[in-house]
């Protein structure tokens, strides 16, 4: 039973990772990036990529950094340009985004299902309640809690912290009170990227890579993204952890409901709070 | 700025209205084009492809329906379109009903469903709405590919046609020749009855609520109804759609129902111009024969579909009918 609670914690973990990306951005530019999936699949054949050659580690290095960057282009050319129009135009745009990337990667990569490594200090299980459980594992629900703490801690306590809370509440207001909130959006957005890499990274050995492999889990995210409240990072915190279980104990015990089961939930929560748990602004 | 500028869009500059009689006329034109259409095209390949363009056209207007009538923008229209032609489908193929009974249940049901569900979900905004309608969606489309006693789940199911549907002979009805013109007679009356729709006091009333939901309570009226009824519309256009293309090829899957397809036709919609009652439909056909010019010239047309995307909504946030209004307002001279 304690696997299985830990087991959907490490779903939640990743979700979490997803999620929070998108809330960062978001919060910053009212809009619901699609290609956030997409671009989780491609920072993990990133990493693929140099973990097969034996650089585990560089890999997820260079692929958390090569999706920071493909962030802040994507916030320089696309949402920077679209911020006066209609955000539902940047969302179709991050969906031709989304496409262009999945071909992409088809191309270079191709259809086939690729297994991503476990890196040799992680390989390994450990004993918990007397049955085994796999170090990496463990250490997926470390990088969600180490992240985390640390997004919270840059958010609370540094001065850009600040202007991204504040840029998030009213980006106009924080514009006129001197503060350039396009520059604070390229970091934010980036940031955001960067976790979608980071977590496409940490959960490819856990799954088998697919160019289609983001598309479930961007919609779990959305759905975490909208139970938690959009634009809500304690909200989506929860609202990872809660998805996390559901989707996993759903699997054991009532596996002809699964999938249905955070729909359900949604709805649910939707009927119940139209804004969500931290019932922030839509 | 908000979220939600589709559904806050200031109603647009009131212009010199068409009358009725002139609505008319333009649509008896258009049927008679259609009907025309057979005799001007002969191959039966290029009849082929502009009846699935139409079924597409009728989708994405379904989709342009709900966010000029509603101000809602929903990322799940495919779950209707998928509905409508599952349960044709299906109960053709089980011989449950006659079938025009299951033409008729499987125009009612989606737009039933529609209407309850958009009691619940017209309350919810913007970019939320978008992903709940996404979900909604995707929930319909899990159910189909996991439950395969109702229709061999992922891979699809083909099913034979009744003898005669409303006077057609089966056969008839998977000829393309045939097809054009049942489908572009559908979507010119469906054009019509949005065009009278809007005009009419329900159609008002809804646009007042798509404006100012407070304000319209304040006058006195009911607003939830008016919001449901025309998400039930929006779900009646999509089911049309899914029954014509599920009795043209005979042949239903949960594709019908995946978000992919919910996006492609949000896509139309804006690349026509979701503003006007005709942009979706006209963006639909561009969409439709670009993917399959990118589709002959590549084996990787997705990346071309999302770069046009991305170019024509970076130089033409107003589709295609935004650009011809500029151009038209320009010639007329500006007030």
């Amino acid at each position: 039973m304690l696997i299985q609670i830990l087991n959907g914690v490490v779903y939640g973990g990743l979700l979490y990772l997803l999620a929070v990306g998108l809330v960062l951005i978001f919060g910053l530019r009212e809009v619901v990036n699609f290609a956030h999936g997409s671009l989780f699949m491609v920072g993990a054949y990133v990493g693929f990529s140099l973990a097969a050659a034996g650089f585990w580690w560089l890999g997820l290095v260079v692929s958390v950094v090569a999706m920071a960057i493909g962030g802040c282009v994507i916030d320089a050319t696309v949402f920077r340009t679209l911020r006066k129009q209609d955000h539902m135009i940047t969302v179709l745009v991050t969906f031709g985004i989304l496409l262009m990337l999945e071909t992409l990667v088809t191309v270079i990569w191709g259809k086939a299902y690729l297994r991503y490594p476990v890196p040799q200090l992680l390989d390994g299980t450990v004993t918990i309640d007397g049955s085994p459980f796999p170090i990496y594992r463990l250490f997926v629900i470390a990088v969600s809690i180490a992240v985390a703490l640390s997004l919270t801690i840059w958010l609370r306590f540094t001065r850009i912290g600040l202007h991204v809370r504040a840029a998030s509440a009213d980006p106009r207001i924080t514009a006129i009170q001197g503060i350039n909130v396009d520059r604070v959006s390229l970091v934010v957005v980036g940031l955001g990227t960067a976790l979608a890499g980071l977590s496409g990274v940490v959960a490819g050995p856990l799954l088998t890579l697919s160019p289609t492999m983001g598309n479930y889990i961007l919609i779990d995210s959305f759905m975490v993204v909208v139970i938690g409240g959009l634009g809500s990072f304690a909200g989506a915190f929860f609202a990872a952890l809660l998805i996390g279980q559901i989707h996993n104990l759903g699997a054991i015990y009532l596996p002809w409901a699964a999938t249905m089961l955070p729909f359900l939930l949604m709805v649910a929560i939707l009927i119940w709070r139209p804004t969500g748990f931290a019932g922030s602004r839509t | 700025m908000s979220a939600t500028a589709l559904s806050d869009a200031k109603a647009p500059a009131r212009r010199p209205r068409r009358s009725v009689a002139a609505i008319l006329m333009l649509a008896v034109v258009g049927l008679a084009a259609g009907a025309a259409l057979p005799m001007i095209v002969s191959s039966k390949i290029m009849l082929s492809l502009l009846a699935q363009a139409i079924f597409d056209a009728l989708l994405a207007t379904s989709v342009g329906f709900l966010v000029l009538q509603n101000g809602r923008v929903s990322f799940g229209q495919a779950a209707f379109f998928g509905l409508g032609g599952y349960i044709f489908g299906v109960v053709v193929a089980r011989k449950l009903l006659t079938p025009e009974l299951a033409l008729l249940i499987a125009l009612v049901v989606p737009s039933l469903v529609a209407f309850l569900l958009g009691l619940v979900i017209a309350r919810i905004t913007g970019v939320a709405h978008a992903m709940l309608t996404l979900a909604v969606g995707q929930a319909f489309y899990e159910v189909v590919f996991r439950w395969r006693e109702l229709a061999k789940g992922d891979d699809g199911m083909s099913f034979d046609l009744p003898g005669r549907l409303l006077g057609f002979s089966a056969r008839s009805l998977q000829d393309p020749a045939v097809m054009v013109v049942i489908a572009w007679t559908v979507l010119v009356l469906a054009l019509l009855g949005i065009t009278l729709f809007a005009r009419s006091q329900i159609g008002q009333i809804t646009a007042a609520i798509r404006d100012n939901e407070e304000r319209a309570r304040f006058i006195g009226y009911s607003t939830t109804i008016p919001r449901a009824l025309v998400y039930a519309i929006a779900a009646l256009l999509a089911a049309i759609a899914g029954v014509m293309q599920a009795i043209y090829n005979g042949y239903i899957a949960p594709q019908m129902f995946h978000w992919s397809l919910s996006g492609a036709a949000l896509i139309m919609a804006v690349v026509g111009g979701a503003k006007t009652i005709i942009g979706p439909a006209i963006g639909a056909i561009v969409f439709f024969y670009l993917k399959d010019f990118a589709g002959k010239v590549a084996e990787y047309w997705p990346a071309i579909v999302g770069g046009v995307l991305v170019l024509v909504t970076l130089t033409m946030p107003r589709g295609i009918m935004g650009v011809v209004q500029g151009f038209t307002s320009r010639w007329r001279g500006s007030p």
